[in-house]
């Protein structure tokens, strides 16, 4: 998360305004959704690197990497399409390995279904993974304020993302502080100690809860975490690229 | 010499009976930099509380500006712009993950209009020496540099006086130097300063005016 979290800061087009951004990545993934054909899939990834390399100026090997790891899960998610178990004397169609009575088996038509259903989950993935490596949390936040989001939920998106960092740090004093005293000598104590850091952190996150409330109030709270809209940037030819994207990935699909 | 902020015999038990303050009082004037020591649980920080209305006295008064403290919702809009309160882990204060947005909370809550705010950020950025930390994410930063943007989101309200619980604990000398410094430049404005510490060192070198707490009592 926090590699994510640093290239989501530290890339070309952080400055983007997170609407054109946004936008371009929920095309190409709606895209993927509706068209749902390999070949229009395996074309919004490319666009997708793409931009993430050459608009976003991010490594191509940290978009790459993302996108495989993403694969594997995919792929072991997806081996039960593909593959189908039996039992029973009678072979079942398309390859089949024997083991016992219980029959492996496979066809091109489950072949078929498996790659459709990877490749339209991981054109998603692509898009989704350009959108969070260009625009910190905070601008998408700030997305949704200007798409009229309800204030609750700004504010609960606001303080759960803050929360995730001040809380690991504690997590990580806490466990230090057991581990100097042999929390985690073995299996036995390590359990213990995991539960009592649990529950310490519950204890811990309602305490910050209250303080955090009492230094809100100090600074006038008037219900809301109204904080100042940021200023982007446009980029124009960056809508153009995207108007080719879409009639390329329509184009893809109806060639085939 | 105005006397900004005045705490009048105040009397406050916490529920389960634990005496924090038993008839304290104390009176800050513009262009003061007072030092309150005391012990741990000696009421320094519950003294602080009631500065701006965090807390309410069962016994006493309080006054800011000389007036009488309004503990109705508008009233408190006005005392909380005028007394700024600082806590000493600046992650209790920080909510936002962008430094520039946390900084603009207070500025907002006054209901300025968004220019006015720009500005307001920019000059507690300034004061606090964190103007190339606006565009970073709050949880990269230092502990030095969040003290330091923590107490920006304070001072963007332009507070009279400024109430520092503890903020100098655990900053290395240099940070510690530049906390130091910002307090100076508020009170070169005008501004007035109280800060509740164990630092026996800056009670001697800085402050003008020294408080010991003690039991729940103020002695100057």
């Amino acid at each position: 998360m926090q590699v994510i979290d640093r290239y989501a800061y530290a890339n070309a087009i952080r400055q983007v305004d997170p609407a054109q951004k946004g936008g371009l990545a929920l095309v190409a993934l709606l895209l993927c959704l509706l068209l749902d054909h390999p070949l229009v899939s395996g074309l919004s990834i490319g666009w997708m690197l793409g931009l993430a390399v050459g608009w976003a100026r991010l490594p191509g090997r940290v978009v790459v990497q993302a996108l495989v790891a993403q694969a594997l899960f995919l792929l072991a998610s997806t081996l039960s399409v593909a593959l189908s178990l039996s039992w029973g004397g009678v072979a079942p169609r398309g390859w089949a390995v024997q083991i016992g009575s219980l029959w492996l088996s496979s066809s091109p038509a489950a072949l078929q279904h498996a790659l459709v259903l990877v490749a339209r989950a991981l054109g998603s993935a692509a898009a989704l993974n350009f959108l969070i490596l260009t625009t910190p949390l905070v601008d998408l936040i700030d997305l949704l304020r200007r798409l009229r989001t309800p204030e609750v939920l700004i504010d609960l998106m606001t303080l759960t993302y803050r929360a995730i960092f001040v809380l690991l740090e504690s997590l990580e004093r806490m466990r230090v502080a057991q581990e100097a005293r042999l929390g985690y000598c073995n299996p036995h104590r390590a359990m213990q100690s995991s539960a009592l850091l649990i529950s310490q952190l519950f204890i811990e996150s309602y305490r910050r809860s209250q303080r955090l409330q009492e230094s809100l109030e100090s600074r006038g709270f008037q219900g809301t975490l109204r904080v100042l809209p940021n200023t982007y940037r446009h980029d124009v030819w960056a809508w153009r690229l995207g108007a080719v994207m879409v009639a390329s990935l329509v184009l893809a699909r109806l060639t085939r | 010499m105005t006397i900004l902020v005045e705490w009048e015999d105040l009397v406050y038990h916490y529920p389960g009976g634990v005496v924090a303050l038993d008839g304290a009082s104390l009176q800050l004037a513009a262009g003061q930099r007072m030092v309150l020591l005391g012990r741990n649980g000696s009421g320094k920080s519950t003294l602080l509380r009631h500065a701006n209305g965090l807390l309410r006295p069962q016994r006493g008064r309080v006054r800011v500006a000389g007036q009488p403290l309004d503990y109705a919702r508008a009233g408190l809009n006005v005392v909380r712009r005028q007394v700024g309160l600082v806590f000493q882990n600046p992650d209790d204060q920080l909510f936002s993950a962008s430094v520039a947005q946390d900084i603009s909370f207070g500025p907002m809550n006054l209901g300025l209009d968004l220019d006015e705010v720009r500005a307001r950020v920019a000059e507690a950025a300034q004061m606090c020496d964190v103007g190339d930390l606006l565009e970073r994410p709050t949880h990269a930063l230092s502990m030095g540099q969040k003290a330091r943007v923590a107490l920006a989101g304070v001072l963007a309200m332009r507070p009279l006086a400024l109430l520092a619980d503890e903020v100098l604990a655990g900053l290395d000398p240099w940070a510690y130097e530049q906390v130091v410094a910002i307090f100076d430049r508020l009170v070169a404005q005008g501004g007035a300063v109280l800060l509740a510490t164990h630092d026996l060192r800056l009670a001697e070198r800085w402050a003008d005016v020294v408080a010991v707490m003690e039991q729940g009592r103020v002695r100057v």
